[in-house]
């Protein structure tokens, strides 16, 4: 098979061995590319026997593109699939790598990864039981005009949740730094200036381990440490690993944390193979990790690595790829505040594909850009873009469509009144995702059945929950209907269920005569939940997944039913007494993602924007990377969310009862890094930190807001609202964006 | 009588040897070693040695049933007892009988009061007395484990100290020169040290004898003893040593004093197993013992497998060793049957499908099949389970180390004794007793279990109490049937007949027997949910020993009484410290059923089978090392080069080798065929990359390329 080749493409997969980093922009088909390299590589037996390629890359529903990309390519090359690459996000690598020597690092062989909705609870009764002996530690750091009464109250409630984002930020930071709590401590001893955030992160980070050691599991952030850790302290593994791993493929490599370049530079070897690929304008997982999408940059210019650019995209008209490249112009040579010129960077600047690609640009005549200057208020917005939706939606049925917000609230807002006036609309992005809630409350609905089995109700929902396959189609749909509702008329539930010999419901219901289908079906959920009910007995973790393997078969659901089923065990684990009702309602209020449940999102196993034509897409701007619409709404970019650094912005993370605008999260930060620096010259002082992230928070927003842009095939919408208080303004890149439009 | 057996002219040969010999015989698996050794016995019988002289020395008593298969058949000798046993037994035996001799030397505080012998799991509940302290003041912090894994890894090392033979004061010493943890790891080795101390110094003040003393005692203070050495040499002339290869150093060292004071010895010996390594088999150290015997002899032919099998094990064994060797002449491909799915549930369904049709199209006895899986999880096990009872294949399953708690027949138990005692205060759920009277009445559904519940069950001024079921207004005992309202009031008044007998204290039952009446007299009764089920008779007896070890231990420690011992078991049981993880239960019953084991279980049962399931071939278990951070096979074995590390090298070696060894020995016990389970996606929806999967994997690929040249 012969595949044509962009130049640039070439370029690439001429690669032998080395070092070797590519710029790529939005929309370059930078999966594509690696997959073919990584195939590539196999075919030019690059490899031994033992080998694999390592791809590595930030979530999962990247790891099934590239495992479903390369094994076409090396069928297509009449080599055998799942043979010779590996592909991993950092941690299912940081997993493998542990697996290899646990008791190295302390960890039994059976140790579990504890899931982050329980890490944020642990750190959430940490942070408070910490408030609560140390009431008055951060009054200091209080606004000292607050009155008394209202003091009394910021003790008790919004500085929790500052306490709570500082221990998360803290510990996850202090472990990207590679500090044991015992390490952090002992370096505050040594320390002679007083760091008193640094302070209670220590002994929040103390607490939390502690809670997790008790438990025999570690989280998500040690599993990195301690990968990194094992590499080296055991130089044999290391070798090891080198060479099963010959060849490293790593992908969004913009977002890369200190700890993933530090496990892959050492996988790699300085002689090694590492082909790093990413778009540093597209960086926008930084705030309080150790991401930087510095490092890529550095990297791309170490001497002897060979540079690539990817610079043609088929994704956008031209118009819109003008506009996009403009806000990178822009903010190099005209960002009124300096510092942050070097927040979006070029070359590569995107380029359209070239003449007679398979991926051709959409004609610039599609284009359509609306910057809309007019100063809404909140409110106003949200009908302003449900009014405009209303008007496109009938008119564009086949196309796809996308709203994005900054932040979730503003997203639930704008659902709320799509919901309102009917326009169709899917928000399973905003939530923890829809197969989250869809799985577990299917759970839910069957353990409810499971605990009262003389419930017809309960019955006839569980069946529904069964044959939910069925809704999608009339007639499938009428059938299950009309069964759930002779299920729900069931006086005595044990006569279909377990027939006496003179009383057989089913039989009775003279369906086999009537309707041979519906009665083939009734039949074969009898012997289910059959099954089901034997299975009561076993410990909760083995009911969810026994109906589990009856009842789903998408990969996300399953691994969502196998983490479900580990809650639920540790939650039976921690309350004995527990029985399947109390374990259900706790499974239900997961499934109602009263809890933040991370995991399996639909974006996890892979968001395809063209199955919802028709159908508004609302999401937030994080959300929608990777993805691409018709045509793309971008909501509330006003100083407020996007700022430029001006003397009247406010920043979120401020908060108003914190004396002299200081962002204690970073200001905590900060107070670790004093701790982790050699140079006596260094100095912790007040205020740098808060300064620092705000040129951190603008950049990241510049990139965010290229995000969005880059988002749009043909049109693009941009909004933006005056806030609460009436006095937010236009963020200043729109009003470049609109002069250059004007131009 | 040894004409009972169709032996081989090699196996002739070997047993015809006069009856003074002493015998090394070795070779792999199913070359016939232990049926030349059953054989043997017979002939030394024959020969008119009492059948009291001979003793049957083994790793394990499991290993053990060939020989008494041999001696109970019908047309062999009649009179006397051939003694078998481990040498752990043989050191209790001793301990036991030569007690007052040695009890003030061997350290105890209380040398004229009788010793108390700790079972697995009443050490572990010493131990989480000792330790459980501990925890609190910092010890362990920096591991990450589940506790009553902790308290079991400390025990084994005291174990590994015994059967290893090295003072159990270096533990520490010899991990920490081992490790290359980082520092903060370095602690739990002293923590560990400093927990074994206290445990030996509990067990030394108040006659606990847990299995590491029992050897240690036997070992240093009654081998040399000459009453004791004597009483042995009188008692045995005649030794077979089956499997030497799963014993330990202590063992081999005793054995090798031994040889040449008695007349006779077969010792016999496995080629690449070990497969008990992690309680501290050695089977390098065993070969020593081969230096005591004048006969050497070497079976090397498989009488087991089919040729296809054999190449199968050739090939993908040298695949594991990532040896270079080209494939076997023999295609092994006619012995490999496999198909792979995207997910877990649909290949249960594709194994339910193939072995239904073994059975029903190929006519293959139940018996003859195996399901393995590095473990056997619950789910598995019971997803597995219900599909086969569902084609009406019968089903058998074993999994070692379930703890008692999780065994629905064990909760159904003690749920009902609860109910037998309420004077302990606990009140059992509604779930829970519907959950019990499902298993304890044959074919009660979960829905009429918990319609009866809802009626009958109460609990009053914190008693639980049962009502009459013929107090129920008829419709609904017409609803629950009245074959279920029957059984459920034999129980009931059963219980009640208990209740009260038991309100004179002195008619309290100890709880084991109590449960064995309960057992005896309702629920193995035809009509009750324990009457056909093999698995639930079994754990009800696994149960009854713990309790009954449990209070023998316990009662003297701390003075308590039978019912108060009752209700602390129970206590323990709900904690988790006693798991009731019953080692003795390997033992499989040989019945035609297919079996659903964990790999090793399957393997040191030690019983061919025509067809192999392998299910999880991607998990990476199957070669990995089990009982860590706290001990650790290799570096407290005898071979171990003090203050070597222990780094990655070393663990990709070893693991390499077990692996080896482990799918070698399942395919030496394997007459025709295996197949593979493979599912993308593992059990627990996650993708694996296991060696052995990927040994397979260049195995087929080896194949494939071979196909293509021709």
């Amino acid at each position: 098979m012969t595949v044509r080749l962009r130049p640039h493409q070439a370029q690439i997969l001429a690669y032998k061995r080395g070092w070797m980093g590519v710029s790529a922009v939005p929309g370059s088909g930078k999966t594509w590319t690696l997959s073919y390299l990584a195939a590539d590589l196999i075919t030019r037996g690059a490899l031994d026997d033992e080998q694999e390629i390592l791809i590595v890359t930030l979530v999962n529903s990247a790891v099934d593109n590239f495992y479903q990309r390369i094994s076409a390519f090396v069928q297509q090359r009449g080599l055998l699939p799942n043979y010779g690459y590996r592909v991993r996000t950092l941690h299912g690598l940081a997993h493998d790598i542990v697996r290899e020597r646990p008791d190295l690092l302390g960890l039994d062989t059976r140790f579990q990864v504890i899931d982050e909705r329980e890490a944020d609870a642990i750190r959430s009764d940490v942070a408070r039981s910490w408030l609560q002996s140390h009431l008055y530690d951060l009054d200091a750091y209080l606004d000292p005009s607050l009155e008394e009464n209202r003091l009394d109250w910021v003790r008790r409630e919004p500085l929790v949740k500052t306490v709570e984002s500082i221990a998360l930020n803290l510990i996850r930071y202090a472990k990207d730094l590679g500090y044991t709590p015992d390490l952090l401590a002992q370096r505050l001893e040594e320390s002679n200036v007083p760091l008193p955030l640094a302070q209670m992160g220590a002994e929040m980070y103390t607490h939390y381990q502690r809670a997790l050691a008790y438990r025999g599991a570690v989280d998500f952030d040690d599993l990195i440490r301690l990968a990194l850790q094992a590499l080296q302290r055991d130089p044999s593994l290391l070798e090891y690993l080198q060479t099963r791993w010959p060849y490293i493929l790593e992908d969004e490599a913009q977002d890369s944390s200190q700890l993933q370049e530090s496990i892959l530079r050492l996988l790699s070897g300085e002689q090694g193979n590492w082909v790093r690929v990413g778009d540093p304008n597209q960086a926008i997982y930084e705030t309080f990790t150790t991401a930087n999408p510095r490092y890529l940059r550095q990297f791309l210019h170490t001497p002897g690595v060979i540079q690539r650019h990817l610079p043609n995209s088929g994704r956008s008209t031209p118009g819109i790829i003008h506009l996009a490249n403009y806000l990178v112009h822009w903010t190099q040579s005209e960002h009124p505040t300096e510092p942050v010129r070097d927040a979006l960077q070029s070359p590569p600047e995107i380029e359209p594909t070239p003449p007679d690609d398979p991926q051709p640009n959409p004609p610039d005549e599609d284009t359509r850009i609306h910057l809309i200057m007019r100063k809404y208020g909140p409110a106003e917005e949200i009908q302003a873009v449900a009014d405009s939706l209303e008007r496109w939606l009938p008119e564009n049925p086949e196309a796809t469509v996308a709203v994005l917000t900054p932040r979730n609230t503003r997203a639930f807002e704008l659902v709320n009144e799509l919901n309102q006036r009917h326009i169709p609309c899917h928000d399973g992005m905003l939530r923890s995702s829809s197969a989250t809630r869809f799985s577990a409350g299917a759970l839910a609905h069957l353990l409810r059945y499971l605990a009262d089995g003389r419930s017809a109700g309960k019955l006839a929902k569980a069946y529904e929950v069964w044959r939910r396959n069925d809704r999608g189609e009339e007639a499938a749909r009428a059938l299950m209907e009309q069964a759930a509702e002779l299920l729900r008329k069931i006086t005595h539930v044990e006569d279909f269920i377990w027939p006496g010999p003179h009383h057989d419901w089913l039989a009775e219901t003279g369906l086999e005569e009537s309707n041979p289908e519906a009665f083939q079906q009734l039949e074969e959920f009898r012997t289910l939940v059959r099954r089901w009910q034997a299975a009561v007995v076993l410990p909760i973790d083995q009911i969810v997944l026994t109906l589990a393997q009856d009842l789903l078969e998408e990969p996300a659901e399953l691994a969502l039913a196998h983490k479900l089923a580990l809650l639920l065990r540790r939650a039976s684990q921690e309350h004995p007494d527990w029985q399947i009702n109390e374990l259900t309602s706790e499974l239900a209020i997961i499934a109602k993602n009263e809890r933040r449940f991370l995991g399996f999102s639909e974006e996890d196993s892979g968001f395809d924007p063209e199955k919802h034509k028709g159908v508004v897409v609302v999401s937030t701007l994080h959300k929608a990377k990777g993805l691409e619409w018709d045509r793309v709404y971008l909501m509330s970019v006003n100083n407020y969310d996007f700022p430029s650094g001006m003397g009247y912005d406010q920043y979120i993370s401020e908060k108003w009862f914190i004396r002299d605008h200081l962002n204690l999260e970073a200001e905590a930060l900060a107070q670790v890094d004093i701790l982790h620096s050699h140079d006596q010259f260094l100095w912790y002082e007040e205020g740098q930190a808060t300064a620092q992230a705000r040129l951190d928070y603008i950049r990241e927003r510049l990139r965010l807001l290229y995000v969005g842009i880059t988002r749009a095939r043909k049109e693009l919408v941009i909004t933006w609202n005056s806030g609460r208080s009436g006095e937010t303004q236009p963020a200043i890149p729109l009003v470049a964006l609109q002069g250059f439009l004007e131009k | 009588m040894s004409e009972l057996f169709d032996l081989t002219p090699e196996q002739r040969q070997l047993v015809d040897l006069p009856p003074q010999s002493r015998i090394f015989l070795e070779g792999p698996a199913g070359t016939g070693k232990t049926t030349a050794g059953a054989a043997r016995l017979l002939r030394l019988l024959e020969a008119g040695i009492p059948a009291s002289e001979i003793l049957i020395l083994l790793p394990q008593r499991t290993l053990g049933t060939p020989y008494l298969e041999a001696l109970n058949q019908p047309e062999a000798f009649t009179g006397g007892m051939v003694s078998l046993l481990t040498v752990g037994g043989l050191a209790r035996r001793m301990v036991e009988l030569f007690w007052p001799l040695i009890s003030a030397q061997a350290g105890f505080s209380r040398p004229d009061e009788p010793p108390t012998f700790l079972t697995l799991e009443t050490a572990q509940y010493y131990m989480a007395h000792l330790v459980r302290p501990l925890l609190g003041e910092g010890y362990f912090e920096s591991l990450t484990i589940d506790r009553n894994r902790l308290y079991s890894q400390i025990l084994d090392n005291l174990n590994k100290a015994a059967v290893v033979g090295f003072p159990h004061t270096e533990i520490g010493e010899r991990l920490l020169a081992a490790s290359d943890a980082e520092p903060s790891q370095v602690r739990i080795y002293q923590d560990a040290q400093e927990c074994a101390n206290r445990f030996r110094g509990y067990c030394l003040e108040n006659n606990l004898l847990d299995f590491s003393l029992q050897l240690e005692v036997f070992a240093h203070h009654l081998w040399g003893l000459p009453q004791c050495r004597d009483y042995l040499n009188a008692s045995y002339r005649h030794l077979i040593f089956d499997n030497l290869e799963e014993d330990t150093p202590v063992a081999h060292d005793l054995v090798r004093d031994w040889l040449p004071e008695i007349d006779s010895a077969l010792l016999i010996y496995d080629h690449d197993a070990g497969y008990r390594r992690f309680l501290g088999a050695d089977p390098d150290h065993a070969c020593l013992l081969k230096d005591g015997c004048e006969q050497h002899i070497l079976f090397e032919a498989s009488l087991v497998s089919a040729p296809a099998v054999q190449a199968l094990n050739l090939g993908l064994g040298d695949r594991i060793n990532r040896s270079r060797q080209p494939l076997p002449a023999e295609d092994p491909r006619p012995a490999l049957l496999y198909e792979t799915h995207r997910f877990f549930p649909e290949m249960l369904e594709w194994v339910t499908g193939q072995i239904a049709s073994l059975v029903y199209d190929e006519g293959l006895p139940p018996g003859q099949i195996v399901v393995m899986a590095p473990f056997l999880s619950d789910s598995l096990r019971f997803a597995l389970a219900n599909r086969l009872e569902a084609r009406q294949i019968p089903v058998r399953s074993h999994r070692p180390s379930r703890s008692l708690r999780e065994e629905p027949p064990a909760q159904c138990l003690l749920t009902l004794a609860a109910i037998a005692h309420p004077q302990w205060g606990f009140t059992p759920g509604k779930f829970d007793l519907a959950y019990a009277l499902m298993q304890a009445i044959e074919g009660l559904d979960l829905v009429r279990a918990q319609l009866l519940t809802e009626i009958v069950y109460h609990v009053r001024q914190g008693a639980p109490t049962l009502s009459a079921f013929d107090q129920i207004i008829p419709e609904t005992q017409a609803r629950i049937t009245y074959l279920f309202g029957e059984r459920y009031d034999t129980l009931r008044l059963w219980l009640e007949q208990y209740q009260q007998d038991a309100q004179d204290e002195a008619h309290i039952l100890p709880l084991d027997h109590f449960l064995s009446r309960l057992f005896g007299e309702v629920l193995s009764q035809p009509g009750f949910g324990f009457h056909a089920s093999y698995d639930a008779g079994q754990v009800t007896a696994n149960l009854v020993e713990s309790i009954q070890k449990f209070r023998w231990v316990a009662a003297p420690t701390f003075g308590q009484t039978d019912a108060a011992l009752g209700k602390e078991y129970i206590e323990m049981v709900k904690d988790g410290v006693i798991a009731a993880q019953y080692l003795s239960g390997w033992q499989i019953e040989a019945e035609d059923a297919v079996l659903l084991a964990p790999a090793y279980t399957f393997l040191m049962n030690n019983r061919p089978v025509e067809v192999q399931f392998w299910l999880d071939v991607g998990s990476r278990a199957w070669a990995d090392r089990l009982e860590q951070p706290l001990t650790h096979p290799y570096v407290l074995s005898r071979a171990w080069q003090p203050n070597t590390q222990w780094t990655a090298v070393e663990e990709i070696a070893t693991s390499q080798e077990r692996l080896y060894r482990l799918a070698t020995g399942l395919l030496r016990r394997c007459h025709s065929r295996l197949y593979l389970g493979l599912s993308e996606l593992g059990e627990q929806g996650m993708e694996q990359r296991g060696p052995l999967l990927l040994a397979f994997q260049r195995l087929l690929r080896d194949l494939a390329a071979l196909e293509e040249q021709s």
